[in-house]
């Protein structure tokens, strides 16, 4: 089963690839529109401002084409910045417009006593239902690692899956239907972030 | 909360790994060898970072450093720091493109703001790692070396600290040279100098002979992050082992379900 893995020109898409590639599975990096909205599994990685991506995005004309895998009954799976992306409108670098699969807005976190932004390294996940199986075979509480310093507030409680705590709870996937992200890095967070990516192309 | 780190570091240099006493290396092999002898893929498979440096004596070339960071992103999925000869921000983008998530400075820290600052520009401050060599002499003092050890700075570890504190980086990575392979433990006392002097995040390195050792770091009030390049002492299942000891001790360390 092969996955694209959308390039939109910002990110590490090889760490992606390589993980993919640990499973058995072909990730191909791609940024030709016809072929993302052909694929049935499509992964948004990412790393940069919010603004910056979407610019980009729509530049080349992917955000139609994720759009279009989407409603033909493709699984998408947004990481970090990618996950963010989902959302409906985002305010790093001002604020614009994203792709709205999942209704929501990104905001910047705030920093607080002994809370330091940007939220880097490996902390728990608290998993909710509705998670379609992405979490299978992870135990409660299971690390993953983040890296990150804006935060996805869901306008829908019911399309959060996991939140995790730093200086509060923040939300750290969602999904809606097909759709799901997650704001720490799979591809970076050991066994437990290659189970989950197992999980996407197994139960998606 | 965020857990602790433990941290593994290899050190590359002169076309293979190598261990390292006192900063004076001992040649290992290349990393099939380092695979095949002291079971890496095991040791990668416990750690929570990966820390690369370039330590060759001669001619550091970047795009050597490059290619091994390039393998090893292919089998680790954890964080990566890579550095040693880091010039020029092209320098930095060749690492990040091979798959690491953060560069490693050292010499430039100390003769190259400028470059410093441009780089945290370029890819921000939480990937920029600044590495500090110190040796504590027989005065008592601790002082301050570049370019592998081999150049004094004419600091002290608190200057050095407060130094690098002042430039746009994410991370300290704190190494005595006194205790770098002798297994015999960490400096504390440089690690509380060094939690109390910079606001970022310490990671001690040097002298780790076992799991104690890295307990006693993580156990220093602002330390959560501790390293070792030992791979003698912990080949194999070793790093594991030590995991384990260490949350059950109380560290916070996280924890990864069964490989498949």
């Amino acid at each position: 089963m092969s996955v694209a893995i959308v390039n939109y020109g910002m990110g590490n898409l090889r760490s992606v690839q390589n993980a993919f590639a640990a499973l058995g599975e072909r990730g191909e990096i791609v940024d030709d529109p016809q072929a993302i909205a052909a694929s049935k599994r499509v992964v948004l990685p990412g790393v940069g401002s919010f603004a910056r991506a979407m610019e980009n995005i729509r530049r080349r004309k992917l955000d139609a084409a994720i759009r279009e895998a989407v409603d033909a009954g493709g699984a998408l799976l947004g990481i970090c910045l990618g996950m963010q992306l989902l959302a409906s409108e985002g305010d790093e670098d001002g604020p614009s417009a994203g792709l709205d699969l999942v209704p929501g807005r990104v905001v910047r976190m705030q920093p607080s006593e002994g809370i330091k932004i940007p939220h880097i390294g490996f902390n728990a996940l608290s998993s909710r239902g509705g998670h379609g199986g992405l979490f299978d075979g992870l135990e409660a509480d299971s690390d993953f690692y983040f890296l990150h310093s804006f935060r996805f507030v869901a306008r829908d409680a019911t399309s959060v899956i996991g939140t995790s705590d730093y200086g509060g709870e923040f939300v750290c996937a969602i999904r809606h239907r097909n759709v799901v992200g997650v704001q720490f890095h799979p591809e970076k967070s050991q066994s437990n972030g290659l189970k989950l990516l197992r999980n996407f192309l197994d139960r998606f | 909360m965020v857990k602790d780190r433990l941290i593994f570091t290899l050190l590359y240099g002169d076309g293979v790994f190598n261990l390292s006493r006192n900063f004076s290396l001992q040649r290992v092999g290349d990393l099939g060898w380092v695979r095949e002898n002291y079971e890496f893929n095991s040791i990668a498979r416990s750690i929570d970072e990966l820390v690369v440096l370039d330590v060759s004596r001669d001619e550091r070339r970047i795009d050597n450093l490059a290619g091994q960071v390039e393998q090893l992103a292919q089998s680790c999925f954890m964080p990566i720091a890579a550095g040693g000869g880091i010039r020029t921000v092209d320098d930095a983008h060749r690492l990040f493109r091979a798959g690491a998530d953060k560069v490693v400075l050292n010499t430039a820290l100390f003769s190259d703001t400028a470059l410093v600052a441009e780089l945290s520009r370029t890819f921000g401050a939480q990937s920029i790692v600044a590495s500090i060599d110190f040796r504590l002499e027989a005065d008592g003092v601790r002082r301050v070396f570049a370019a592998n050890g081999g150049k004094d700075t004419g600091m002290t570890l608190e200057a050095a600290l407060g130094h690098v504190d002042s430039l746009d980086i994410g991370e300290v990575f704190l190494t005595s040279i006194n205790n770098d392979g002798t297994g015999n433990g960490f400096d504390l006392d440089a690690l509380r100098i060094g939690a109390g002097h910079c606001r970022v995040p310490i990671i001690a390195s040097g002298g780790a002979g076992n799991y104690v050792h890295l307990m006693e770091a993580l156990q220093v009030e602002g330390i959560k992050a501790a390293s070792t390049a030992n791979l003698f002492n912990f080949m194999g299942n070793g790093i594991q082992e030590a995991r384990e000891l260490m949350r059950q001790s109380g560290v916070p360390l996280c924890m990864w379900v069964e490989s498949q």
